[in-house]
């Protein structure tokens, strides 16, 4: 038996060669041409997709009078010209809104990490009656469009006199579904032995939690510490309907004060906008992989 | 009731053990039920009711219903909203799809991940820079695209100052900033294909055309249908993007539903309004969800 399907496989192998180095060298030069095809389609569409953030930082180098040259020229006068970058700073207290979207996001991302990572711990690993009810019950929040509560919400922050506070932006941007829901399918992985083992040794079961269970979720951690804040540095929705004063504006809001309806400086609004997304684009790109997983995660999310 | 009881006051061990796992999950259950659960009952019940400035309400049952419904306002930002979607929408999908096979092809890791991130980049960026780098780049005057199109004897647009070329103009901010989230989705799955399925299509004498057809499409069908669901639900929320451009003009012709409730509730102070809009778009997109779990019941034929 055994050896009738050893010879099967090996007669097919006869036919069709396995893929790999063996498949390449049989590819036609047809074959070569279509790769090269698609090298080139990825590649052109890279380059445009990429286009609006170099005529962003292009911009950016530019002077008013510049900008406006008809016909238009691409490459700016210096390339060293970082007079509106200065300008911005000065024009508007930019300081002041990064450093708020920063305290913003950093409070979200860790409380989201702290309450998703103790709610994913409970979802995953105990056994208390309602558990599957709460559970669903919080992925159905997905079906909640966060517009559909934002009044009452609003009436609450008012009654609570959190307008126009840190406390105000933060609240609904505490914990996300999508956090609780990483941390359980997470969590969930740890074998139930390494949670016995801590309790035969007389851990209590929060003790069990930090010293069992989060170390072995590094990776998960990282992934919703990033992606929250991303989401929250670039939230705009909520910010504004809660910020009323010039200092509590988050950097969204930040932007929006080098616009407009008359007239628009794009040589200042750039420059603000590079800065804006600077910090984002620095975290991206050095954690790309871990944002990946956020994504391809967050398919489940709505 | 008798298990509440029990974990309430623990008799034994395993009821203390329920109980811990009961207060794990606390904190996210208290922050989704009063940001989440009790404002959309909320927002269900304000729509009942019109709500006086200085405080009085008094219960008018389906009357705000019918000044809504019947407003032609709300009719023009619902047909914009769709419209937009109807711009959007397939081509993200159809963009991603293309861009996510193409890289899958590229057997280069290191080109393919360079590429891969090109399209990712926008994901990073804020919707409100996103699209003020855009308003810049439809300027009609000194913005780029004119600039591009006089090259193949296009003459200059008004792009976002048009009753009739707003629309896909921002429709194209909202393909930009989703094609690379869609496309990461679609790559996870495309890697996670098993190879064996292309060997025998392969045997079976398939074409690369008939390849795509019959495997690789019906294979992604979840992953397609899910992408779609997630960015109607993106689309049909659209707001950051049309409230720094266009602010719903020209003459309405970007106002959009977010953009309505909006200034209902925070410019014009009317809170039962914009409730109304509230449950229109909450039953709008649970009704779209809904639909998506039953199709996904559906298993998946091969």
């Amino acid at each position: 038996m055994a050896n009738g399907t050893a010879s099967g496989s090996t007669e097919i192998e006869a036919i069709v060669p396995p893929r790999g180095r063996a498949a390449r060298t049989v590819l036609t030069s047809g074959q070569v041409r279509f790769r090269w095809l698609i090298t080139l389609g990825i590649a052109c569409g890279a380059i445009v997709v990429f286009f609006p953030f170099f005529w962003m930082a292009i911009t950016s180098l530019k002077t008013a009078p510049e900008i406006q040259r008809v016909p238009l020229h691409i490459a700016p006068d210096h390339w060293l010209n970082l007079a509106n970058y200065v300008e911005v700073f000065k024009r508007e207290n930019f300081l002041r809104y990064l450093l708020n979207s920063a305290l913003v996001a950093s409070i979200a991302a860790v409380s989201s990490v702290v309450v998703s990572s103790l709610a994913g711990f409970g979802f995953a690993k105990y056994h208390f009656p309602g558990r599957d009810v709460f559970f669903l019950a919080i992925v159905g929040i997905l079906m909640v469009p966060f517009q559909s509560v934002v009044v009452p919400l609003y009436v609450w922050m008012n009654r609570l006199g959190l307008l126009d506070t840190y406390a105000g932006i933060v609240a609904p941007d505490l914990v996300s579904v999508f956090g609780v829901f990483l941390m359980r399918q997470s969590i969930e992985m740890i074998p139930n032995d390494y949670i016995d083992a801590a309790r035969m040794d007389g851990s209590s079961e929060l003790r069990i939690f930090f010293e069992v269970i989060l170390p072995s979720v590094k990776p998960a951690i990282a992934t919703l510490l990033i992606i929250k804040f991303m989401w929250s540095w670039n939230e705009f929705f909520w910010p504004m309907v809660v910020i009323s004063s010039p200092q509590m504006k988050v950097v969204t809001m930040g932007l929006m004060s080098f616009t407009n309806m008359y007239f628009i400086e794009y040589n200042l609004l750039t420059a603000a906008a590079v800065i804006s997304i600077l910090p984002i684009l620095v975290i991206f790109v050095t954690l790309q992989r871990w944002v990946v997983q956020a994504v391809v995660m967050s398919g489940l999310k709505g | 009731m008798r298990q509440w009881l029990r974990i309430a006051f623990p008799r034994n061990y395993l009821d203390r053990r329920k109980r811990a796992g009961f207060l794990f999950v606390l904190p996210a259950l208290l922050f989704f039920g009063s940001v989440f659960i009790l404002p959309l009952a909320q927002s269900i019940m304000y729509s009942f009711y019109k709500i006086a400035p200085g405080g009085a309400s008094e219960f008018v049952g389906l009357r705000l219903y019918e000044k809504v419904l019947t407003d032609s306002t709300f009719w023009t930002a619902v047909q914009n909203t769709v419209q937009l979607l109807l711009f959007s929408v397939p081509t993200t999908v159809v963009c991603a799809l293309a861009v996510a096979l193409g890289l899958n092809r590229i057997a280069n890791l290191k080109w393919r991940n360079l590429w891969a991130s090109m399209y990712f980049l926008p994901f990073a960026t804020s919707l409100v820079a996103a699209a003020l780098i855009w308003q810049w780049i439809y300027e009609p005057v000194y913005g780029f695209m004119n600039y591009a199109l006089s090259f193949v004897g296009i003459p200059p647009q008004k792009w976002l100052q048009s009753l009739f070329q707003v629309r896909p103009a921002i429709a194209v901010v909202s393909v930009w900033v989703r094609i690379g989230f869609d496309t990461m989705i679609f790559l996870a799955a495309l890697q996670s294909i098993p190879e064996e399925y292309y060997e025998a299509a392969r045997i079976d004498g398939a074409n690369a055309f008939q390849k795509l057809w019959y495997v690789t499409l019906p294979l992604l069908n979840a992953q397609i249908i899910m992408v779609c669901i997630l960015e109607l639900i993106f689309n049909f929320k659209i707001f950051d993007q049309v409230y720094a451009t266009t602010q719903g003009g020209p003459a309405s012709a970007s106002q959009t539903v977010i953009m309505l409730l909006y200034d209902t509730a925070f410019k014009f102070f009317r809170f039962g309004d914009a409730s109304v809009m509230a449950v229109f778009v909450f039953v709008t997109l649970m009704t779209i969800t809904l639909l998506q779990w039953r199709i996904f019941r559906k298993p998946v034929e091969y």
